[in-house]
C-alpha cells in the first residue's frame, strides 16, 4: 500500500514536469476584443454575460504552464458565496489561458492558518496564488511582500495599509502605496453601491406594486464595520429614491463587530429582522449579512414581505422553498473577476494595486427576477437598463460624497 | 382617562426624567416584542435545563454547545435525508407537523443523548477530566458537523422544512398586562412551546420526587448516598443522558424550528451562554429560565435601541453612546449578575468530581 501512494507520487510528479515542460513556451498574442474597457484590466476579456459565440476562439493569451492555488477564508468551498466563486473564478481563468492541471485549494479552518495555507503554496512554488476575502488581506500582502516572484490576486482586500517597503502595516499608517510597493499584488474590489442602487430600483418598484404600498423599504446589514456592507446599502437608498424621491428607506446593521452575530448566526438574524419588520413595516427587504442574512430572508418571506438577496443570486444558491419571497439579488461577480484577472496576469495587462470591478467591467449587476417577474413591468427593466449604462458611462452616482461605505 | 400630561410631566424633570423615558421606552417596546424574546431564549433554557441536570447529579456539563450543534446538524440532514420518501407532505394544521419533521426532530435528540452517554462514559466511568471531555465533544462537533455539513450541502437540498408558530387567539394576547406574556409564551412553535412545561416538569421532577431528590443527594455527597444504597453511577449516567434530550430539542429548534437550515458553527456560543443562566438560576430549572428570558430581554432591548431609538432626550444621549455598548449589554450584565447576586449560591458539593466505589472488603 505504502509503496503504492509512492508510486502515484512519483507519477504525478512526472506528469508535472512533463506538462511544465510541453506547455510553457507558447505564448498567444492576445486578440484584443473591441468590447467594454476594463480601466486595469486585460482589455481582452470579454463580460461574462456576453455569450460566446459557437466556435470559441482563444482569446486569451495562453500560458498552460502557469500554477495557480486558492486560498478561500474560513468556512466552506461550496459556501455558494465568496469561496465558492472566487474559486470557479480561478478555474475559469486557468481554463481560459490553457492551464491543465486542477487548480488546488485550500480552506482554513480557523484565522491563525491563513499565512501557513498561503505558504504552502509557496513551497511548491506556484506562479499565481488566489486568496479570497479581507480578512486575509495581512497574510496576503506579506506574502506578496516576502515573495515578490509570486503573483497575488486577493479578492476583497481594498483597501490594504501597507509600509512604503511593501510589507503590512502594523501602525495602520497606510504610507505605502500599494500599486508601486507590490507589484506582484492585485485587490479586487467591487462597486457595491452600484449593485445595491439596482437592487434599490428594483425594491421601489415592488413597494410601489404592493397591495397596500407602506412607502417604506429596508435594509439589514452584517456590522457597520463591513464596508462593502455599508456601500450595499447606500447605495440601495439612492436608487430607491431614483424611482420614489419619497420612498423611506429604513437600515439597521446586526452588530458592530466581527462576532458572529454579524454573519454566521441565522437564528439570531431572523429574530432581528422580526424586530425591524415590526417596527418599520417594510414592503421589501434587503439582507446584507451573509449567513445571518439568509434568516433575514425567512423573516421577511414568513412575514409576507419581499426579500432581496446578496452577492449571489440567491434565488438560485438558497433554492426552493427558501427563495419563495426573493425578487431579485445584488451581485458581485467574483467569478468574473477573479478569472479576468488570471487572464490578465496570462496576458500581462493586470495592473497592481487595487482594481475596482463594477458595471464597466461585468463586476456587479442585478440577478434576474426568475418567477418574480410578472411582478415587474416593462418601466422596471427599462430603469435597470438607464442606470446600468449611466454606470457604464460613469455619470451615475450611487454612494454618497462623503462617507462612502461609512456607517452613519 | 387622559395620562399623557402626567407622563410628560415625569419626563420633564432633570436626570429622575430619563429614568422615566426608559420606562416608558421600555414598556412601549418590549411587550409587541415578547414572541422575539422567547425565541432568543429557547435555547438558551433548554442548554440550561440540559446543564442543572447533569451538574445536579455532579458532572460537569460543558458539552452543551456542542451536543446543541450535533442536534441542530442531525435534525436538518436527517430532514433533508428522509424529505424525498414523504414527497411533500402536507404541514399539519397544529404547529405545520410533518411526519419527516417529527423524525428529524427524533433523531437529534437521540444523537444528543448518545453524545452525553458518551460525555458520560468519559467522565462517569474513566473518570476522565470532566472538562477536557466536555471541550473535546465542543471541537469534535464542530469539526463533525463542518465537515459533514460541506459534503452535504453541495447541491443545497432542501430541509424537511420547520415547525409553524402557534397563533394564539386575540381574544388572549389582547388582554391587558398579561396578554403579551401570553404572547410571548404561546405565539411560538413546538418546542419553544414545551419550554414553560419542560421547565415546570424538570423543576418538580428534581425537587419533589424521589428521582430527583436521589439526584440532589449524589451531587451533592456522593459516599453518603451510596451507604443508603443509591447506585451513583447508575443516577449520574441516566442524568446525564436526560440532559442529553434537553440539548438535543434546544439543537433541533435552531435547524428546524427557529430557522430552516444549517450553518456551521450556528450554535453561536449559546450553549455557553447557557451554562451562565444556569449558574445565574442557581442550578434550578425555574431560575436557569428566568436567566434565559432575562438574557434574551436585554439582547431585544440592545436590538430594539439599535433598529428604534427612543426619541426625545433619551434617544439624543443613546445615540452618544458608542452602539457597541448596547450590542454588549446582555454580556455585560451576564457578569454583573454573575458577580453580584450569585456570588453567595453554590453549586452541588461534588459537582465536577469524579466518583469511585470504595473497594469491597
Amino acid at each position: 500500500m505504502r509503496i503504492r501512494t509512492r508510486g502515484f507520487g512519483m507519477l504525478a510528479g512526472i506528469a508535472l514536469i512533463v506538462s511544465a515542460c510541453s506547455g510553457s513556451p507558447t505564448p498567444v498574442p492576445p486578440t484584443v476584443a473591441p468590447s467594454v474597457s476594463a480601466p486595469s484590466v486585460a482589455p481582452s476579456t470579454p463580460p461574462a454575460s456576453v455569450a460566446p459565440s459557437s466556435t470559441p476562439a482563444p482569446s486569451f493569451a495562453q500560458k498552460p504552464g502557469l500554477k495557480i492555488g486558492v486560498v478561500t477564508d474560513i468556512g466552506t468551498l461550496d459556501d455558494k458565496g465568496y469561496n465558492e466563486f472566487s474559486f470557479k473564478g480561478a478555474q475559469d481563468g486557468a481554463t481560459a489561458i490553457g492551464v491543465t492541471d486542477p487548480v488546488p485549494s485550500i480552506v482554513p479552518k480557523d484565522a491563525s492558518e491563513y499565512a501557513a495555507d498561503i505558504q504552502q503554496f509557496v513551497s511548491q512554488k506556484f506562479d499565481v496564488i488566489v486568496t479570497v476575502g479581507f480578512n486575509l488581506t495581512t497574510p496576503t500582502v506579506d506574502a506578496a511582500h516576502k515573495n515578490p516572484n509570486i503573483k497575488f490576486i486577493g479578492v476583497d482586500q481594498s483597501p490594504e495599509c501597507i509600509l512604503p517597503t511593501g510589507a503590512p502595516d502594523p501602525n495602520f499608517a497606510c504610507k505605502g502605496v500599494p500599486a508601486t510597493a507590490l507589484p506582484n499584488y492585485t485587490s479586487l474590489y467591487f462597486a457595491e453601491d452600484q449593485a445595491g442602487y439596482l437592487a434599490g430600483i428594483v425594491a421601489a418598484y415592488a413597494d410601489k406594486g404592493a397591495a397596500t404600498p407602506t412607502g417604506v423599504i429596508g435594509a439589514i446589514g452584517g456590522t457597520t464595520l463591513c464596508a462593502p456592507c455599508v456601500r450595499y446599502i447606500q447605495g440601495y437608498t439612492l436608487g430607491a429614491q431614483s424611482v420614489n424621491p419619497s420612498i423611506t428607506v429604513k437600515s439597521a446593521y446586526v452588530t458592530h463587530d466581527f462576532s458572529n452575530a454579524a454573519f454566521n448566526d441565522p437564528a439570531g438574524g431572523k429574530a432581528f429582522a422580526q424586530t425591524f419588520i415590526q417596527a418599520n413595516k417594510p414592503d421589501v427587504l434587503f439582507q446584507v449579512a451573509g449567513k445571518t442574512g439568509n434568516g433575514v430572508l425567512e423573516a421577511a418571506c414568513a412575514a409576507n414581505i419581499y426579500g432581496i438577496g446578496v452577492d449571489v443570486d440567491q434565488w438560485a444558491s438558497l433554492g426552493a422553498p427558501a427563495n419563495a419571497c426573493i425578487i431579485t439579488s445584488a451581485e458581485k461577480h467574483v467569478e468574473s473577476a477573479v478569472a479576468q484577472a488570471i487572464e490578465g496576469i496570462a496576458a500581462g495587462t493586470l495592473t497592481a494595486g487595487d482594481v475596482l470591478f463594477n458595471a464597466k467591467n461585468d463586476g456587479i449587476s442585478a440577478a434576474d427576477f426568475h418567477d418574480k417577474a410578472s411582478l415587474f413591468g416593462p418601466e422596471v427593466t427599462t430603469a435597470l437598463n438607464t442606470a446600468m449604462a449611466a454606470m457604464q458611462a460613469g455619470t451615475l452616482v450611487t454612494c454618497p460624497a462623503t462617507g462612502c461605505g461609512v456607517a452613519p | 382617562m387622559d395620562l399623557t400630561p402626567i407622563i410628560n410631566g415625569l419626563y420633564g424633570i432633570p436626570v429622575v426624567g430619563l429614568v422615566f423615558q426608559l420606562a416608558g421606552y421600555l414598556v412601549s417596546v418590549i411587550p409587541q416584542n415578547g414572541p422575539n424574546i422567547m425565541q432568543q431564549a429557547t435555547p438558551l433554557a433548554l442548554g440550561a435545563i440540559c446543564g442543572v441536570l447533569c451538574e445536579r447529579s455532579g458532572v460537569v456539563n460543558i458539552a452543551i454547545e456542542g451536543t446543541m450543534l450535533a442536534a441542530a446538524f442531525t435534525a436538518w440532514v436527517v430532514g433533508v435525508a428522509i424529505q424525498p420518501m414523504f414527497g411533500t407532505p402536507n404541514p399539519s394544521d397544529i404547529f405545520g407537523i410533518t411526519l419527516p419533521l417529527l423524525i428529524a426532530l427524533a433523531a437529534a435528540v437521540l444523537v444528543a443523548m448518545a453524545i452525553s452517554a458518551l460525555h458520560a462514559w468519559l467522565s462517569i466511568s474513566l473518570r476522565a477530566d470532566q472538562i477536557i471531555s466536555g471541550t473535546i465533544i465542543n471541537i469534535a462537533a464542530a469539526g463533525l458537523t463542518g465537515y459533514l455539513n460541506q459534503l452535504i450541502s453541495q447541491n443545497s437540498p432542501a430541509g424537511a422544512g420547520e415547525f409553524a408558530r402557534f397563533v394564539p387567539p386575540a381574544a388572549l394576547t389582547n388582554l391587558p398586562v398579561i396578554g403579551w406574556v401570553l404572547a410571548l409564551l404561546l405565539n411560538q412553535g413546538p418546542i419553544s412551546i414545551s419550554v414553560i412545561v419542560l421547565v415546570v416538569g424538570t423543576q418538580v421532577w428534581l425537587f419533589r420526587s424521589r428521582w430527583g431528590l436521589r439526584t440532589r443527594a449524589v451531587g451533592e455527597h456522593p459516599r453518603a448516598a451510596e451507604t443508603v444504597g443509591i447506585d451513583v453511577i447508575r443516577t449520574r449516567y441516566r442524568n446525564v443522558i436526560l440532559g442529553g434530550v434537553f440539548a438535543g430539542l434546544a439543537g433541533a429548534f435552531l435547524s428546524i424550528e427557529a430557522t430552516n437550515s444549517f450553518q456551521q458553527n450556528m450554535t453561536a456560543g449559546r450553549g455557553f451562554i447557557a451554562l451562565a443562566a444556569m449558574i445565574m438560576g442557581r442550578w434550578t430549572p425555574i431560575g436557569s429560565f428566568g436567566a434565559a428570558l432575562l438574557f434574551a430581554t436585554f439582547l431585544q432591548i440592545g436590538t430594539l435601541i439599535n433598529i428604534a431609538p427612543p426619541s426625545g432626550q433619551l434617544g439624543s444621549i443613546m445615540a452618544g453612546v458608542p452602539p457597541q455598548l448596547f450590542d454588549a449589554l446582555p454580556y455585560i450584565l451576564t457578569i454583573v449578575i454573575l458577580a453580584g447576586v450569585v456570588g453567595r449560591s453554590t453549586p452541588p458539593a461534588a459537582d465536577g468530581q469524579p466518583y469511585e466505589r470504595e473497594a469491597a472488603t
